[in-house]
């Protein structure tokens, strides 16, 4: 990665100067050169080992030699999900017709930063859902009982209709539930 | 410039570069070159203190609209070929980097200088075994050949 890293220091050390000219600039222009065209490179993508390439050289590249794909550069081997997009800060958008007949390049992996505040485990208070149960039907009483902080939506409120068939309904299947366990015991 | 395709771009290039920082030796003919991108003559000058010290050889290179994803096709030219155990007597060199090991990341710089490092290493000048049979049969475009790389010691 040292190529990568010292392109982009010097891309970001010569952005400021602006057209100053001088050897320094060519050099540094040259640090951002597709190891393929020679251009600068567009729609940029470094490889694992570090060379930089337009993606649609890559990909034409990759497509020539589908059964053996290394860099062009040092052989490591390469392929569309080991290169990293690079973006810069200017327009993404530059027109390159190859484009077109190219797959778009991968598009960069992004990893959430880890939360490292204490157990990430057990908040019960962020929806923390737990339910024991064995699968047979007596035994999910037990488990419709031991739900926590499940996010069911709530009882209808008191005296409307909706309200005496929830609890008519629940009657019913309190009853069942008690002689189905009736049952098993006196069976 | 802009009507350039992608090949005569980087082969425009690579002549700019080449005439202006040539490799110890070797020296491009770079009016005919800018005449005709895909066909290119190179100059070369056998290494002082190696077999081939006060020689000159001549090396052609052709290039497709393919390239660089596909290699130069390219022989020695002219009356002096090298006697070398990897090149034949009509032109044609026998070196991976032609064929299968071609990159798009080589040019024709690299190119020169993989040849000049192959005859520099040169112990014995002689012709490869089987140089008769080789030119009476082979296809002129040495790239059709299918090459045995066998000796990575010269």
């Amino acid at each position: 990665m040292a190529e990568t890293s010292e392109a982009q220091a010097s891309a970001s050390a010569s952005a400021p100067g602006g057209d100053a000219g001088g050897e320094d600039d060519k050099r540094d222009e040259r640090m951002l050169e597709c190891n393929i065209c020679l251009d600068t490179a567009r729609d940029a993508v470094v490889s694992m080992c570090g060379h930089l390439f337009c993606w649609p050289c890559l990909h034409q590249w990759l497509e020539t030699r589908p059964s053996r794909k290394v860099c062009p550069v040092c052989k490591a081997a390469i392929s569309r999900d080991k290169v990293i997009p690079l973006y810069g800060r200017g327009n993404t958008k530059q027109e390159d017709p190859r484009n077109k007949q190219v797959p778009p390049r991968p598009a960069g992996q992004r990893t959430e930063p880890e939360n490292n505040s204490g157990f990430p485990g057990f908040g019960f208070g962020e929806g923390f859902h737990m339910s024991f149960g064995i699968g047979a039907f007596p035994f999910g009483v037990f488990t419709s009982t031991f739900n926590f902080g499940d996010s069911r939506p709530s009882a209808a409120p008191h005296g409307t209709a909706q309200y005496e068939e929830e609890q008519f309904l629940s009657k019913i299947f309190l009853w069942v539930a008690i002689l189905f366990v009736l049952w098993l015991i006196f069976a | 410039m802009a009507s350039m395709s992608p090949s005569e771009r980087r082969l425009q290039k690579e002549l700019m570069s080449l005439m202006k920082e040539p490799p110890p030796g070797v020296t491009v003919d770079g009016d005919q070159a800018s005449q005709n991108l895909t066909l290119w003559t190179v100059h070369m000058e056998g290494v002082p203190g190696t077999l081939y010290e006060g020689e000159k050889f001549v090396l052609q290179f052709k290039f497709t609209n393919k390239y660089p994803f596909d290699s130069p096709e390219v022989t020695f030219v002219g009356n002096n070929i090298p006697v070398h155990p990897h090149v034949y007597s009509n032109g044609h060199i026998c070196l991976s980097i032609l064929t299968d090991d071609w990159s798009p990341a080589l040019s024709v710089q690299s190119v020169c200088l993989s040849i000049v490092s192959m005859l520099s290493s040169c112990k014995e000048k002689k012709r490869p075994s089987d140089n008769s049979f080789y030119v009476k049969t082979c296809n002129k475009n040495p790239k059709k050949t299918k090459w045995w790389y066998h000796d990575d010691s010269v």
